[in-house]
This record gives C-alpha cells, structure tokens and sequence, in this order.
C-alpha cells in the first residue's frame, strides 16, 4: 500500500466522518456513503491477509490484541470509556467480523479489553496548558482608536466651544453632541466593554448631562435664576462645568483597558484555577484593582483636565460617576444587565428629584420640599447631589459586582452557531 | 386556525408557528385505515433547505398522505434558519421551530423556591452524569449490578422530569441552566466520593463548557409545546434521530402521554465520540454520560425504536434498547432512475468492470488497481472505469496519486499499429455526454467493484443493485447487511481475493446475470422508498393500536363518531400486547397522568374540548 494510509490522515478523517455520520448520515442518493471517510486503519485487517507469513501467526497466536493496542494506542490512552474505543475502531473499519479474528464477540467487547489493559497511571491531568484560550485577537490598532475616539471628539469639542461665541457655538455644540455620541455608541460595540443585551444609554446620557448642565442649574436656582439657557461657557447666566465630561470621555480608553485586563485576567485564571471558590478568591482582587486602576486614571484625567480648563477638576462627582457608569457596563458585558439597569434608573430618578424639589419649593406653601436639598447644598455644594447620587450607586454596584464578577458562570464564552 | 390565547401566562421561548400552504384538505377515510396524526420531530434537519435529514423526513410526509403531520423542528444554526424551508405537502398541519443556537432568555428570575428546585433536579441530573462510568448505561447486567442501574437510570429520569416541570411551572430554565448554581451543582457532583476518574479531573473551563452544553442541548425543557393543542394533540411522536430531537417526544410522552417512535440512522452517543476528539476528558466522559443516559432513557420510553441498519441497531442495543421494541426500517432509496439500467443487463459490457463513488483514501483505489492488474493477466481485454469525483483536498490528491500509479501498471493500448491507444483505466465523472448519470455508470459495466476498507451504509452499492449489476465488494460496514448473498464479499485490502473473485464473474456470465438478477430483486424488495414508507405506516398503525385512545374521534362533520373507540379501551388490564403495554406505560412517568384506561370518567381526558374545537375549524 501507499504512503497514503498512514496515521497522518487518520484524525482529520476520523473528524470529517463524525460529520459525516451525524443524523441519518444517508438520504437516498443524495449523500455517497454514510460513513465515508476516514484514515485508513494501519493494518488489523491486514494481519489476517497475511496470516500465512510466519511472524504475523506467531504474533497472533501469543497475543492478537497487543498489536491493535500499540497501533492505536492514542486513542485507547485518550478514551474515557470503553464506547468511545469502540467507536474510534469502527471508524478506522474494525467490524465484527474483525474482533472475532482478535477472539471477541463484537467490537464492544474488544474494546473493552483494549481500555482494561491500557495503563492508565496518569492522575493529574498531562495538559494543563493545552487549551490556553487566546483571548479576542481581533485588529488591535482599530480598537485602540476607537476607544480614544470619543476623548478626542470630546477635547475638539470643547476647543471648539472655547473659540466660536453666539449662534456659531450652538451649532458646534450641537455636532460636537452627535459626534460624541456617535464615537462613543461605536465604541462601544465592539472591543472588551461591548454587550450583547439591550442597554442603558437613556440612564447614561441623563446622568452625563446633569454632570455637564445640572450643577451650574442647581447653583443658580438656588439664587434664583436660572436667567437664560446655557450658552456653553462656565461663568454664563446658566454655567456649564466641562471638565468631568471632558475627563470622563477621555477616560473611555483606560475603562476599555481596565475591562480588559479584568476579562483577560479572569480567563487565564479560569484556566489555572482548581475550583469555583479558588476562582472567585482570585479573581476578587482582579476586580478589584482593575477598579481602582481606573479610579486613579480618571482622578489623573479630571485633576488634567480642571487645570487646562481652568475649571474645578469636580473631583467627588466625576469620580462617582465614572465609577458607576464603569460598575455598571462591566456587570453588562458579563451578562447580569438586571442590577446595572435598577441603579441608573435610580441614581438618574435621584439627580431629578433633587432639582424637581428645588424648583417645587417656589411654589407658594411648598418651601418644605426645598429644605432636605439646600441642607445638603449648604453642607457639601452643589457637587453632594451627584455625588451623594452616584456615590451610593456606585457602591451599591460594587458590592454586587464583587458577588456577581467573581463567580466563574460570568466569565462563561457565549457563542452562537452560525 | 391557530391563534388561540396562550393557556399560561408565563413568557416562553420564542417558537414560531405557521399554518399550512394551500387548503386544508378534507381528511380521507379508507376501509380499515387510520388516520393518524403524527407530531414529527427533527433537529437541525426537515424542513430546513441545508437540513441533513432532509430528504427521508420529506418522502416520508409525502408518501403517507393519509396522515396528518405536524412539525417540530429545532434548527441548528442561524444560517440554517436564514436559508428557509423546503415546501411543504398540505398534510404538513402546522410547523413549529425553536432555535438552539443561540443564548435565549426569558427575562424570569427563579424565587428561592423555584431555586432550591431547581439545585435539587441540577444536583440530581449532575449527580447521575459523574457517577459509574459514562456511556455504559443500564446495558451491561452483567458488569453492573441490575438495581444499581437502574437506580442511575431513574436518577437521571427523574432530574430531566423534574427539570422539565419546573421550566412549565416557573420558565425561566435557561438562565438557571447557565447560572452560577448549576456550575456549583456540577462541580460538586464531580468533586463527590463516586465520581468517575475523568470527571473528578474537570477543572473550571470544563465545569463551564459542560454546563453551557447542557444549557443548550436541555433546550427543549423551555419549549411551550407540551400543551394539550400542540404536541398533546398528536397521536404519536415520531423523532427523526436521537438525542435532543428526541427530548421533545420524552416529554410529551411525560406530560402529555403521547406514545413515542425513535428512528436513528446514526447513534447520537457515537457520533459524540467521534466529533470531539479534542476536548478535555471531562467534557468528553461527561457529555458522553449525558448522550448515554439520555438515550437510555429515551430507548426506555420508546415505544418502538426503528434504527436504520445493524450497525446503528447495535449501537442501540448496547445503550439498553429493548430487543423488542427494536424494527430495523433500512433507508429508502428512489429506484426509478435505475430502472431502465436494471431491465436491460444486456446492454453493458462484459469486459467491463466499474467503481462508482467519492475518491478518497477510505476508498482504496489503490487497491483495486493493483487488484484490476491481476484480472489484466487473467483476463486480457478487460476495462477498469472509476467513475467519480474527488472529495476535498485530499481526494484530490489521492485521485493524483491513483491516476499515477494507473499509468505506471497498465501502459496505453492500441488495436493495431495505426490506432491511438488508450488506457485500460479511466477515470471519469459523471455529467459529461458519455455518462450523463450514475445510472449510465453502472449500466456500462458488467460488474461493479466495491474496494472500500471504512464504509457506512454502501448506497452506492445498493444503486448497483438497484441496476441489477453483479457485485464484489469487500466486506465493511453494513456491505454484507445490503447484499446479503446477491454479491460476491471479500476481505478488504486483499486485493488478490478481489482479483479472483472479479476473475471468477467476468468468466461466467450466467452467474454474472443470476447474482444481478437477484440483488436487484433484493434491492427493490428491501431499500426502496415505497418499502421504508410501508414499514413506518405499520409501524404508526402498530402504534396506535396498542394504545388507548385518549380523546373522542370526530367524522368530518365535527359529530363525535360512534364506536370510534373499541369497547375493549374501557376494560382494564391487557386487552392488546402485554408487554408492551408495561415497557411503553410503566414506570414513573405514568404517576402523574395515568394511563387513559384507568380515568374513571372513561377515555375521554379532559382535553376533550380542545380536540372538539379543533375538529371544528378543520
């Protein structure tokens, strides 16, 4: 025989006859052969062609199954029962009628002897490397412009905002929204901060705008105002506070990173660990420090960013709401979409009520309403609402989140079959 | 006609329905026929264009049009689902789809009743995946102790019921199916005193890839189609293969007691082994003990299991199918294209010999010629013709390197010194003028040569019968099963035996035209169409007869029809076949709806209105 029926065609063909076999394996004319395929057995069938020569009876006579068991000792060392030989010599062409030349009833019980008598002294596992699972290896240099995309648009925004005055800035304003939105929904569909689950961008853009808008209102309906819309600039009749936004959209990149460092670090201890409660033991200090390596990132960005604006940096509502909005689309992206949705929900009904209150109390008889909100103004600014807001969620979020990230069924892959 | 309110209120996954093309037809009464309503069940396969199945699930529902089918398919993948269906007879009733590819959720979250349910079926189902050994399931009395088994059997029954009802109570299974608990379950069941060896192994990506593939095949749990006007108002389950397809029919046998037919042309547990050679071996050992157990116990539920050659039939035997309940029904092959070449054996060549399939090395070409070069030196004026086209890559090559080595053995030949030569082998392919169609192939030669080392069912061998051609062909697979004694069988990769027994019928054309004869005959006797479709329409009629009727029959005027169910129903005990009124009613799933006969309030269940309304709208 050829070189052709050697054992290097023998996995591929005993691939392509699983498929092969798969349901009916024949529908009339249309499909050849059920269980075509296959690499060619190396020579059970053969001993018997050749039972004249002297060796071959001699082998056969002390011990006919040695010589199938080396020939496919792969297989038998691989097999976790005895079925699973069985199969793999049917599909190398064992039949019946050949196990009854190696003095056994069927192919099962052949089998049978052929797993008994393989050593199996290998305890552990030989390959705890043999599945690294590369992570998403997708074109890396698209993903890291992506995700400085919405920074950047953000920046030239608000440069643009700087330089232009009157109607020509409300129409960069209005391009310099659309653009970042636009950056921001691409980047977020795809790379490690994507999801596959509806999501919660109402909350998101609600939240980002009461930070962009919301305590410039704030302070001046407590003095009374406001006496005209906003006009873009941070010491206007309605001021704008920029900065948090600007850090924020900037700290999209270092979240994308943050979230992939958790998600990468997560898989490869998946493989590593023993256990359920050794994999969440290990992976709690990942979340963990992913999570404060993005909390320095973005105090970086907003001490950056108050500078060279000239603003307040907004340390306390920046940092909780970049931290809610990170808590959130991770539990997302790991699948638990339930918990994230509640608390912006929430958080954005908080930052609402806070000001619905304040405008309710000039009604006539309701300066009730007012009080709880100016307390807290008059304690901690105009910055303890969003603060006190996103700072409560976030927390709430954390805590859930060390629960739910922490377990291994977050981190399953789900595929779909195309 | 279907668009009833949903009974429950609780949200399922998404399966969508239509109603037949066309007209309904009025139903057709035959003297002493039946008509029988059949909930036919396929995955990934009838009535999708790319489905494998596809083509015995569509003679089937066209050949018995006095029948009515429903469909119940789960589709595969998307692309599968995007290519659409292939049309659909108007005995086709309705068609209902459920994808399992990809990751449904129903938005319900578990109570903490519902979970403790839930952990306790998961725990349970895991518990009977780890213990004893994978793929050996109640099959070997001999190895395992007889109560031992059994008890893992009904373990594993009970947590796929138990599952099953909470996913009709609660919904919401496919979330817990993938949630943290169910990991736990699985993890804790491995790491348990009694697991087995490979399963104790399984480290997290396996606990996670198992569970996800559980999830996925247990799918069917989720489905609403066990309601009293779906798959409760079946006759009978016919699964077009085994394993998750069948999963739909187990329960509806469970809920709804409708009785069972499992048709397997390929073991689901063995082609398990043979697509994942690569995965960890607690993936491997645990999937395989799912497969095992849940072929177990659908061959234990089955009311007849018809597997589709002795190959498969073993299989099933040593998953624990009962011998009695076994029918093999060999697939159905359309014989009218070979019909002219079978009529006239005298118009192929007696010096000719012809191999018609797939090139690929499983075929061994190579030894066929070296076997053809004997039958030279015999027989001088003999042909080889190899007719057909190679499989992939590596066909490609092996037809390459077969084509070489035809060169080398037989040199060119010529008539005289003023004709071109030629080669005593060609290699052809069937489309061209010269041969239009496999039928020509085979009619061209006197004999036809089968040299295959690894073969399933040789369809290309029984289109050779069909063609009333005589045979050599090497004993594989279910060779012998097909030929029976039409043929002449010889061992595989000995070509000199190949050579003496091709020799022994190209000298003897008397032989040569009594063995053709003869496996044609065979041929149309056992492997037609007409024969596969006979055997399933006594087998649904068997079926039927052995189970009580379970609601009122209605004529074509919606009036319940008188005498409609024999007096014999209402008695109880064994009116028909004893045994299998015990293998196909007993056993636990019957505890909760009881077998028809022992309704007090006589046969008629209280699904009754449901089957009068449809009666009338029909």
């Amino acid at each position: 025989m050829s070189g052709l029926d050697g054992k290097g065609t023998g996995r591929e063909g005993r691939d392509r006859e699983g498929i092969g076999l798969d349901g009916t394996g024949l529908e009339g004319t249309g499909r050849e052969d059920a269980g075509r395929a296959v690499g060619v057995a190396v020579g059970e069938a053969r001993d018997a062609g050749k039972s004249s020569s002297a060796s071959a009876v001699r082998r056969a006579a002390a011990d006919p199954v040695k010589g199938l068991l080396h020939r496919h000792r792969d297989l038998c060392e691989r097999a976790v029962d005895p079925l699973e030989i069985a199969a793999g010599l049917e599909a190398h062409g064992v039949t019946d009628r050949t196990a009854a030349r190696f003095r056994h009833r069927d192919v099962f019980s052949l089998a049978e002897e052929m797993y008994a008598r393989v050593p199996r002294d290998r305890d552990t596992p030989a390959s705890p490397e043999d599945a690294p699972t590369p992570g998403p290896r997708g074109p890396r240099t698209a993903g890291v412009v992506l995700a400085l995309l919405p920074g950047a648009l953000c920046a030239a925004a608000v440069i643009g905002l700087r330089l232009t005055e009157g109607r020509p800035r409300l129409i960069a304003a209005v391009v310099a929204i659309l653009a970042v939105t636009l950056a921001l929904g691409a980047a977020l569909r795809r790379g490690p901060l994507s999801a596959a689950t509806r999501t919660t961008s109402t909350w998101t853009c609600w939240l980002v705008g009461y930070a962009l808008l919301g305590d410039g209102l704030l302070r001046t309906a407590l003095s009374g105002g406001p006496d005209g819309l906003p006009d873009g600039s941070a010491d206007g009749p309605w001021p704008v506070t920029v900065a948090p936004v600007l850090a924020l959209a900037l700290s999209y990149a270092p979240a994308a990173g943050c979230a992939h460092l958790f998600a990468a670090g997560a898989r490869r201890k998946l493989t590593s660990s023993r256990g359920l409660a050794d994999f969440s033991a290990s992976v709690r200090p990942l979340l963990l420090g992913a999570f404060v390596l993005y909390m320095g990132a973005l105090a970086g960005l907003l001490a950056v960013t108050g500078a060279v604006l000239g603003e307040p940096a907004g340390h306390p509502q920046g940092l909780g709401l970049g931290a809610l909005l990170l808590l959130a689309r991770l539990l997302i992206v790991h699948g638990h979409a339930h918990a994230p949705m509640l608390v912006l929900t929430a958080a954005a009904a908080a930052e609402a009520a806070a000001l619905a209150t304040l405008f309710a109390g000039r009604l006539p008889g309701c300066g009730f309403l007012a009080a709880p909100v100016e307390a807290l103004v008059a304690a901690c600014g105009p910055a303890g609402v969003p603060t006190a807001a996103c700072g409560v969620g976030a927390l709430t979020l954390l805590i859930h989140a060390c629960r739910r990230l922490t377990r291994a069924s977050a981190h399953a892959s789900t595929e779909r079959t195309r | 006609m279907d668009n009833r309110p949903s009974h429950h209120l609780l949200v399922r996954i998404r399966s969508s329905r239509c109603e037949p093309p066309g007209q309904r037809r009025l139903p057709k009464r035959e003297i002493g026929g039946a008509r029988v309503r059949i909930g036919l069940l396929t995955e990934g396969g009838y009535p999708y264009v790319s489905g494998e199945a596809g083509l015995w699930c569509d003679r089937l529902v066209r050949g018995l049009e006095q029948h009515e089918f429903d469909l119940y398919a789960l589709s595969r993948s998307e692309s599968e689902e995007t290519e659409g269906w292939v049309p659909l007879p108007p005995q086709v009733g309705r068609v209902r789809t459920a994808p399992l590819w990809e990751s449904v959720d129903d938005h319900i979250v578990h109570g903490r009743r519902a979970r403790r349910r839930f952990a306790e079926c998961y725990g349970e189902l895991a518990t009977a995946l780890c213990t004893a050994g994978p793929g050996n399931p109640s099959a070997e009395p001999e190895r395992e102790p007889e109560g031992q088994s059994a008890l893992e059997a009904d373990r594993f029954a009970s947590a796929l019921y138990g599952l099953a009802e909470l996913a009709r109570d609660e919904g919401g299974l496919p979330a817990a199916l993938r949630s943290e608990t169910a990991v736990r379950a699985l993890e804790r069941a491995c790491r348990a005193p009694g697991a087995h060896r490979s399963a104790r192994e399984a480290r997290v990506p396996d606990l996670l890839t198992v569970t996800a593939r559980l999830e996925r095949a247990l799918r069917p749990l989720s489905l609403d189609w066990y309601e009293d006007d779906d798959l409760g108002s079946v006759d009978l389950c016919h699964a077009a293969s085994g394993g998750t397809a069948a999963l739909p029919g187990l329960l509806a046998r469970y809920f709804c007691d409708v009785p069972l037919l499992v048709t397997e042309y390929g073991v689901r547990l063995r082609t398990h082994y043979l697509t994942e050679p690569d995965s960890s071996p607690a993936i491997r050992s645990l999937l395989a003990a799912f497969h095992g157990r849940l072929a177990a116990e659908t061959y234990r539920r089955a009311a007849v299991i018809t597997p589709g050659n002795t190959h498969a039939r073993r299989w099933q035997e040593r998953c624990g199918a009962d011998r009695a309940k076994l029918r093999t029904v060999h697939p159905g092959m359309d014989a009218a294209p070979f019909a002219e070449a079978g009529e006239s054996p005298e118009y192929a060549d007696p010096q000719t010999l012809v191999w018609v399939g797939r090139v690929e090395p499983a075929k061994d070409l190579v030894s066929l010629l070296h076997a053809f070069a004997e039958i030279r030196r015999a027989e001088p004026g003999s042909r080889l013709r190899i007719v057909g086209a190679p499989s992939g890559p590596e066909g490609a090559a092996y037809l390459i390197h077969c084509k070489a080595l035809a060169a080398q053995l037989f040199p060119d030949e010529a008539d005289g010194p003023h004709a071109v030569g030629r080669n005593p082998v060609s290699f052809e392919e069937t489309g061209g003028p010269e041969l239009p169609s496999r039928a020509d192939a085979y009619a061209s030669g006197a004999l036809v040569v089968l040299s295959s080392v690894v073969e399933g069912f040789p369809a290309g061998l029984v289109e050779a019968m069909f063609c009333g051609r005589a045979t050599v062909s090497t004993d594989v697979g279910a060779v012998v099963e097909a030929i029976g004694g039409t043929g002449l069988v010889v061992p595989p990769r000995n070509p000199r035996a190949l050579a003496e027994a091709c020799v022994a019928l190209l000298r003897d054309p008397e032989r040569r035209a009594r063995l053709g004869a003869a496996a044609r005959a065979r041929a149309l006797e056992l492997f037609t169409v007409e024969q596969n479709i006979t055997a399933f329409h006594g087998i649904y009629l068997e079926i039927l007869s052995r189970t009580p009727a379970r609601r009122v029959l209605l004529d074509d005027t919606g009036e319940p029809l008188p005498f409609g169910v024999p007096a014999e129903a209402h008695v109880p005990g064994r009116w028909s076949d004893p045994t299998a009124r015990v293998a196909s009613r007993g056993g636990p799933g019957t505890a909760r709806s009881g077998p028809g006969w022992a309704v007090e309030a006589g046969p008629t269940r209280p699904k009754t209105s449901v089957a009068a309304s449809e009666g009338a709208a029909r």
